[in-house]
């Protein structure tokens, strides 16, 4: 690589290019000669010059080699004797100059300059051009912002541009043998930087949307699986959680509080152009060289039907001229989970002494039950600590990535490849994932650069081994982890695993350990993410842009649960294939033209098409020869055997127009108009279209000689974005069911049956979204301080739901426009250079403050979560914010008989002295499900993240915190589970030894007493249940450690690095994980800690290589 | 000029890329249209089918309504789990059940999802569409007869509904209020008189209908829903058309529940399943009768399934066993007995099977009794053949000597019942000759709920013969000595609560909807 590079120089400076003498200038070179002369050597040409034009040339003949060297034929008539020196020693390394009435010809030597060029926070700069002014001298800096310039020894000016930047030149620089140091620090022009936008690339000064850019520093070389990870606590008003520490999984995005009531919550993922369809998790992060984060309706416009919930482009690593390198970077870690709030359950012992004073009470209160003991309870102290389920089911687990990317590049093509191998295991035992990637980005450059092709491909196989288990919510592994006994050992005196993990008088439970173990449950994901595009100057300023890309997933699942773990002692397998693929097709022109010098526009216009298509089948089978085999071919009934299919089609039409008046009033509009498959005859289409404003107003006069301001721009933003992501592709239309549900037999015959199986909308129309965005953006102290601030307002309407619908319908629910809701918030985000001398710091702080509110809900005007009011967490009104928690009002426990007589009941329960009491809320005297209320607020005041980045000599650190507060949390984990005090499930709080036993035993007055048909009482939603939620978490440290490498080795930087994640979380909150939340981002049902899959705390040593 | 010509090129090709608006009118690839389905008699039939299989989700679940609300059947208790789930069923039979209920709310789904059908098959055979006039006739029978059978059974449940009758297409439509039960009954009235005009009489291929509606399932319907309406003379003369139509007694009454006869002459009317293990088209009751056990192997052919999570349901009561007089083939043949030991979570170890006959516990040992008619041969565990009666010939006979008696033909009456009795024990010797009107009230009542246990019928016929608070505050009185684990709030035997409430789904998502009274909740 760095040999093509060298050519490059050399060819630039000596091939092609004649040389010029810069410091000739005497009497004697002007004089005008006439001059002819044949193919002879130099020695007898200079001789016969010297004696035709009368002035003295002084040289020595031997040194120069002059004998050695011959002219081209060649006439002169009335030219100068410098223009014919010029010609006569063109391509021999010597030159010539006046000194002393003398003509001095010399040998050329050349000289060297070397530097560095980084930018304002000191982070390298690399492909910025550096150049002699006024000569074809010229290279370009390396990955590292490095540069090595050859040329003639002389006095030069020096020039340094690179995109984005404002041209630097540094006058009276000498080029001596003795190689000359140039450090650059290409300060004051960061607005300058082209970031990538919809559909192209703008300069930050120009953009008038909101949006924000994670690129450089903060994707530094950590044990990222996920590129999640890289994002969390980096922007404002970006939400970022890991909801649980599944391998490859857990993390939720949600920007400004988007949501939608329909499935996706999710912004819109683009790779390179393209909308990606697939999982997202398929993404090694090692490819991405930079993240946008579209946030505002003007920034997201052209994405205009996908972008209610905002928009992540991702930029892939592309080579540019002059880095080519060989990069190999690897990290090795162990994940674990951390101590921290990790419950304190009964041990053996203490379970037992439960279940016999469950007994004594029994015996005391109720004698009327016949309670008996049985012998296992008995004598509580033969036993210790018993078995602790969580210890036993989780385990320190190492996860490992390894990246070699290679790239090379020149003027007309570029090419870089990126080869991947990640392996996370889970904390969880015998769950984790796999993942082997490639990608392969190749650009081309033809006719003078007016074509640019270049295709991007990335295939990747994913392999997750039983991480996708339903291990969260209600009646799934971790819920049987909780509810284990501990008096029962995981494993069995001969060899193997007990089946029951319940002691007598408990609920069923397979021993979760040995259905961890045994269970098969693999998917295998192939993955390819390809699109080709062809850029075409077809004149000055106009393009056209072609960009066609696919997206395929295809996955297949293989379960097999062995007869050993199932209830009825059947083993049962499943074999499913899922292939989808998406095609996306654009075409569209870009015009770009400034016009009378000040007026720049650039208007692009096109189309674009989407079309998704997967198809599935899934066979299912029991009863296998034995659990050794897993595959259907073993078993002998074929329980189901289906096959179907799905899509969707897009078609849109884009347009946009960006018009500045001298780079400072900036005014862009843009529209989408947006045809979606998914909708009714009458709605498919949607139009969004957004106006958006800029004023630079520092280069305003009267700011122009603010030192202090470096750039300061007022941005307005107004427009409609949409929203069609839903679950179904065709709610519009009544589906026709068929297959097993609905055939019936007539007297053992068959009859297939097939009917109306969904209640169609046809007048589903677009989700859309209604949003304004002001903004500043300020630098400071010659752009030392960066501060950006945005407030937004948005209004979804049309919000699409499945609504319930009376059952009288023959349905439970329909897909409808169901209200709106209102979001609004204020976002500040600080980025600063704190220190730029040895010890460099920089920082970056963000918080934003986000706020909904429900405006109107269909009948009747709210959003249940269940039906059930043990599992009806929360609940979304008009006139609240989204996903209130909403339960009963804990009062305590009734105290005595005359607490229970004076106090409102429960109906249906047996109220008794010592079991919970509910506030009577309506004052009916009753306590029932009216007497429900909202009880907590999921959604935080404000959220926050804090960035810090240090480089020292050799070292570089960077820390990443982010937090939230004001959230709370629904803890349905602790109170329905591992409160339960019916006594017939395990894993119970150690603390609920000190609940009611008696009046003169009140306990610690929240656990209530175990009399028979009152505990059923302790798993209504109630406000006990609701935890403060504010957390301040360190996402991230990195320490990194660059080897000075010395001398010309292959190696080019070393970098070494130990990371640590989920280093510690400040918080109240007495679960797990703060940042928990089952049903994820989703905006109505977060903040739910029911069973989650444990999170992780990940220290790593890593390892970035570049070769050259 | 040749760069203009490439830039007319690109546009034509843009705007004919986008007029292709076809390109988003997409359905499903793997399914029929709306639009292009109810056109041929096969659709029809097809969506008929459909219709049918509801019943097997209302008969799977109706038992808990219908006989553990009465005093014919009990359930397991379970003190370790009181789950919502469990809950929901002991309070339909505790009689404290509320509008959160889980199997109300199922229930009442399931009949519409059944009516919608119908409505669905109904509205468009009155479409242009290629299905002939017979064909067309019969089906629109059928649905009748369904919706019919659909609405009887949500109106004795919960009174008065929203009375849907066509395919509901937008959700506004679905925004009713409920209907007063006289409106319920003229829908259901007029339905069946159609159907039966329409559906053609049964024919038995090899003693064994298709188990498709006929008219007589629909007379039969009819006619109970003029008993219910005490509409008697009108419910005799449509059961008496019944023997005319093939319908009669099998020989012996144990034969009438053996799979090897479903459908056979003596059934009216019966919810179809058939065993196998592809398709989803069996039964499981007997999963669910027996005891909660880690294997059933003992009674189910050797096919042990661990119904721990499933079983304990429908136990019939002492009350019921009582009830059968001494000879009465039905209890051997309705009851079966399972004996074992229960270990610390209730579950039982079964070790025998036994009669229920003179059935006294082996020492150390509990006899657990369990309805026996769901009891046939298996080949695949938790699969079975069993159809779920609704109506047949005996329930016929039975409800035709009430018709009579209360008449007062007690003569005609008499001898209809005697014709079931003389069944039951084999000969004439235990005919009934009492010919008081009220006297053969009482045992008619009696001989339904021995003939009919497990049927689901003792519900409706304590409500229709109006003994249903007497005889439940009886039976109350009975079991709250029995199981004292009952709370406080159980057996509130009152009036009202003879219609179930509406769930509170419905009542909260539609506040046109009222509450039936006396439900606080």
């Amino acid at each position: 690589m760095r040999i093509t590079f060298l050519l490059i120089s050399i060819l630039l400076t000596i091939g092609l290019i004649s040389v010029k003498a810069t410091e000739v200038n005497g009497q004697d070179l002007n004089k005008q000669v006439s001059f002819t002369v044949g193919h002879e050597n130099l020695s007898a040409a200079i001789k016969r010059l010297q004696a035709q034009s009368g002035v003295g040339f002084a040289y020595d003949e031997n040194y120069l080699g002059l004998a050695h060297l011959f002219t081209q034929p060649n006439s002169f008539v009335n030219e100068s004797l410098s223009a014919v020196l010029t010609t006569l020693l063109q391509n021999s390394r010597i030159n010539f100059k006046e000194e002393a009435n003398n003509i001095l010809l010399f040998r050329i030597t050349y000289g060297r300059i070397t530097g560095k060029v980084v930018d304002e926070t000191g982070a390298p700069l690399p492909g910025a051009s550096v150049a002699l002014a006024g000569t074809s001298y010229g290279t370009i800096t390396d990955s590292q912002g490095n540069f090595v310039l050859s040329a003639p020894e002389g006095t030069y000016t020096v020039a340094i541009s690179f995109v984005g930047f404002k041209k630097m030149e540094f006058p009276n620089m000498k080029i001596t043998s003795k190689p000359s140091v140039l450090n650059v620090n290409m300060a004051g022009a960061g607005q300058l930087k082209e970031v990538t936008v919809t559909y192209g690339k703008q300069r930050q000064r120009d953009i008038t949307g909101s949006l924000a850019v994670v690129s450089g520093t903060d994707l530094l070389d950590k044990p990222d699986n996920q590129f999640a990870q890289e994002l969390q606590g980096k922007v404002a008003g970006v939400q970022v959680t890991q909801n649980n520490g599944a391998p490859g999984r857990g993390f939720q995005f949600k920007i400004r509080g988007a949501t939608s009531f329909s499935l996706s919550n999710q912004p819109l993922f683009v790779i390179d152009g393209l909308p990606i369809t697939g999982d997202i998790n398929d993404i090694n992060p090692d490819e991405i060289e930079s993240f946008t984060i579209l946030k505002d309706a003007a920034a997201t416009a052209l994405y205009g039907s996908r972008a209610s919930n905002g928009v992540v482009l991702i930029t892939t690593k592309h080579a540019k001229p002059g880095d080519a390198k060989i990069t190999f970077d690897a990290y090795y870690g162990v994940q674990g989970i951390p101590q921290q709030h990790r419950y304190q359950l009964m041990d053996a012992q203490q379970w037992a002494q439960f279940e016999n004073e469950y007994y004594q009470d029994k015996l005391a209160d109720e004698p009327g039950t016949n309670p008996t003991l049985n012998p296992v309870y008995a004598n509580p102290s033969r036993y210790g600590v018993g078995t602790n389920w969580f210890d036993v089911v989780t385990r320190r687990a190492p996860t490992e990535s390894y990246n070699l990317n290679v790239s090379s590049a020149t003027d007309n093509s570029q090419s870089t490849v990126i080869a991947g191998y990640m392996n996370q295991q889970g904390v969880i035992v015998n769950t984790g994932e796999e993942q082997f990637s490639l990608r392969l980005n190749n650009d081309y450059l033809f006719d003078n650069k007016k074509i640019k092709i270049g295709f991007n491909i990335a295939p990747s196989y994913h392999i997750d081994h039983n991480n996708r288990i339903a291990t969260e919510g209600v009646n799934d592994i971790i819920e049987k982890v909780s509810e284990a006994s501990p008096l029962i050992s995981p494993y069995a005196p001969g060899g193997g695993y007990t089946y029951s993990a319940a002691s007598p008088g408990q609920v069923a439970n397979i021993n979760p350990l040995a259905q961890l173990m045994e269970t098969i449950d693999d998917y295998h994901t192939t993955r390819i993410l390809g699109n080709g595009y062809l850029n075409y100057n077809i004149w000055d300023g106009l393009t056209l842009k072609l960009n066609a890309g696919v997206d395929v997933e295809d996955v297949t699942h293989n379960n097999f649960v062995p007869s050993t773990i199932t209830t009825n002692l059947i083993a049962t397998g499943t074999s499913a294939y899922n292939n989808g693929y998406s095609y996306t097709s654009e075409a569209y022109l870009d015009y770009n033209k400034t016009i009378a010098h000040d007026h720049h526009i650039d208007i692009i216009a096109g189309y674009s098409i989407q079309k998704y298509t997967a198809e599935s089948n899934s066979i299912a089978a029991n009863t296998f020869a034995s659990d050794a085999i897993p595959y259907l071919d073993q078993a002998s009934a074929v329980t189901t055997g289906v096959s179907d299919a799905t899509g969707y089609t897009m078609l849109s039409t884009i347009a946009r127009i960006d018009y500045n008046y001298k780079e400072k009033y900036i005014l862009q509009l843009s529209a989408r108009d947006d045809g979606s498959s998914r909708f009714g005859t009458d709605n498919k289409y949607g139009f969004f279209p957004t106006a958006s404003a800029g004023w630079v107003a520092s280069d305003e006069d009267f700011l122009k000689d603010v030192k202090q301001i470096s750039f300061l721009k007022l941005r307005a933003s107004f427009g409609l974005t949409g929203n069609n992501f839903f679950s179904s592709n065709y709610p519009s239309i009544s589906q026709i069911g068929s297959g097993t549900a609905y055939n019936y037999t007539f007297n053992n015959v068959l009859q297939q049956g097939e009917i109306n199986s969904t209640l169609g909308n046809g007048q589903l129309r677009w989700e859309r979204n209604k949003q304004l965005d002001i903004g500043l953006d300020i630098s400071i102290l010659n752009n030392r301080i960066n501060f950006t601030y945005d407030y937004y307002r948005k209004l979804t309407d049309g919000l699409i739901q499945a609504m319930p619908v009376p059952y009288n319908s023959g349905f439970t629910s329909i897909v409808y426009n169901t209200g709106a809701i209102k979001f609004w918030g204020n976002e500040f985000t600080l980025n600063t250079t704190n220190l730029t001398g040895a010890l460099k710091w920089t920082s970056n702080f963000n918080i934003s403050f986000n706020r909904n509110l429900v405006t109107s809900l269909v009948s009747p005007g709210y959003i249940v979560r269940n039906n059930t009011i043990s599992s009806d967490y929360d609940r979304t009104e008009v006139g609240h914010p989204l996903g209130m928690f909403y339960g009963f009002v804990f009062e305590g426990l009734y105290k005595d008989a005359a607490d229970v007589a004076n106090s409102p009941k429960e109906t249906l329960a047996t109220a008794a002295p010592g079991t919970i009491k509910f506030k009577d809320v309506n004052g009916d005297g009753v306590i029932n499900n009216n007497d429900r209320t909202f009880i907590g607020n999921p959604n935080p005041k404000f959220e926050y993240g804090f960035t810090n980045n240090f480089t020292y000599k050799h070292f570089d650190l960077n820390i990443t915190m982010s937090g939230t507060y004001g959230n709370q949390i629904l803890n349905a984990d602790k109170w329905a589970y591992l409160t339960n005090l019916d006594g017939a499930r395990g894993g119970l709080l150690a603390a609920v030894a000190d609940r009611w036993r008696s009046e003169a035993d009140p306990g610690a007055g929240i656990y209530p007493r175990t009399e028979t048909g009152t505990t059923s009482l302790g798993r209504d939603v109630e406000s006990q249940w609701v935890e403060n939620g504010s957390y301040l978490a360190v996402k991230n440290i990195n320490l990194g450690y660059t080897l000075p490498l010395k001398g010309n080795t292959t190696l080019r930087n070393v970098r070494i690095s130990v990371s640590m994640d989920n280093i510690i979380f400040i918080t109240k909150y007495s679960g797990l994980n703060p940042e928990v939340s089952l049903n994820g981002l989703n905006g109505y049902g977060e903040g739910i800690d029911e069973n989650s899959y444990p999170i992780y705390r990940t220290a790593s040593v890593g390892v970035s290589a570049s070769f050259k | 000029m040749k760069k203009i010509q490439y830039i007319a090129i690109v546009f034509v090709l843009m705007i004919a890329a986008s007029c292709k608006k076809t390109f988003l009118d997409t359905a499903p690839p793997d399914q029929v249209s709306e639009a292009s389905f109810y056109q041929t008699t096969t659709q029809f039939r097809q969506a008929l089918a459909s219709t049918y299989v509801t019943l097997r989700a209302v008969f799977n679940e109706d038992f808990y309504m219908t006989e553990m609300r009465s005093d014919n059947t009990d359930y397991d208790y379970y003190p370790v789990n009181v789950g919502t789930a469990y809950l929901a069923r002991y309070q339909l039979h505790d009689w404290n059940d509320d509008a959160n209920n889980s199997y109300l709310d199922d229930e009442y789904r399931y009949f519409y999802v059944g009516i919608a059908r119908c409505n669905t098959i109904l509205d468009h055979l009155q479409d242009p569409n290629q299905v002939d006039a017979t064909d067309k006739s019969e089906i629109q029978g059928e649905a009748e007869f369904l919706r019919a059978l659909y609405y009887f059974r949500a109106v004795r449940y919960f009174g008065g509904v929203p009375l849907s009758l066509h395919e509901v297409t937008t959700s506004a439509e679905a925004y009713i209020p409920r209907a007063s039960a006289d409106d319920v009954y003229k829908q259901i009235i007029a339905d069946a008189t159609d159907a039966i005009a329409k559906l053609p009489t049964v024919t038995f291929t090899k003693g064994a209908q298709t188990g498709a509606a006929t008219k007589g399932a629909a007379a039969m319907l009819l006619a109970d829903v003029y008993m219910t309406q005490k509409n008697y003379a009108a419910a005799e003369t449509l059961l008496k058309t019944l023997s005319a139509m093939g319908y009669s007694l099998l020989p012996t009454y144990a034969a009438v529940f053996s799979t090897a006869n479903k459908n056979s002459v003596e059934s009216i009317f019966e919810v179809q399943y058939t065993a196998g293990a592809t398709g989803s088209q069996q039964s499981n009751f007997i999963y669910l009768f027996l005891p909660r056990t880690t294997s059933t192997a003992l009674i189910t052919s050797n096919l042990g399934t661990n119904n721990t999570s499933t079983g304990g349901w429908n136990v019939p009561t002492q009350d019921l066993i009582n009830a059968y007089e001494s000879g009465d083939t039905r209890l051997d043949a309705s009851i079966g007995v399972v004996e074992g030991t229960y270990d610390a979570s209730d579950n039982m170890t079964i070790s025998a099977y036994k009669s229920i006959v003179n059935y006294t516990p082996a020492p150390g040992k509990v006899g657990r009794p369990f309805d026996k008619k769901v009891l046939n041969p298996v080949t695949i565990a938790n699969n079975t053949d069993d159809d779920w009666p609704i109506y047949r010939y005996a329930d016929a006979l039975l409800l035709l000597a009430e018709a009579q008696n209360e008449q007062g033909e007690t003569g005609s009456a008499l001898a209809n019942l005697n014709i079931v009795r003389q069944r039951a024990f084999g000969n004439a010797s235990h005919s009934i000759t009492a010919t008081d009107q009220v006297t053969l009230r009482a045992y008619i009542a009696h001989e339904r709920r021995v003939e009919l246990a497990f049927e689901n019928h003792r519900w409706f016929d304590l409500i229709r013969t109006g003994t249903a608070i007497p005889v439940m505050t009886a039976f109350a009185t009975q079991i709250k000595l029995i199981h004292t684990y009952l709370t406080a709030s159980s057996y509130d035997v009152e009036p009202y609560r003879l219609i179930y409430p509406i769930p509170f789904s419905q009542t909260s998502l539609n506040p046109q909807i009222k509450e039936n009274p006396g439900y606080t909740f």
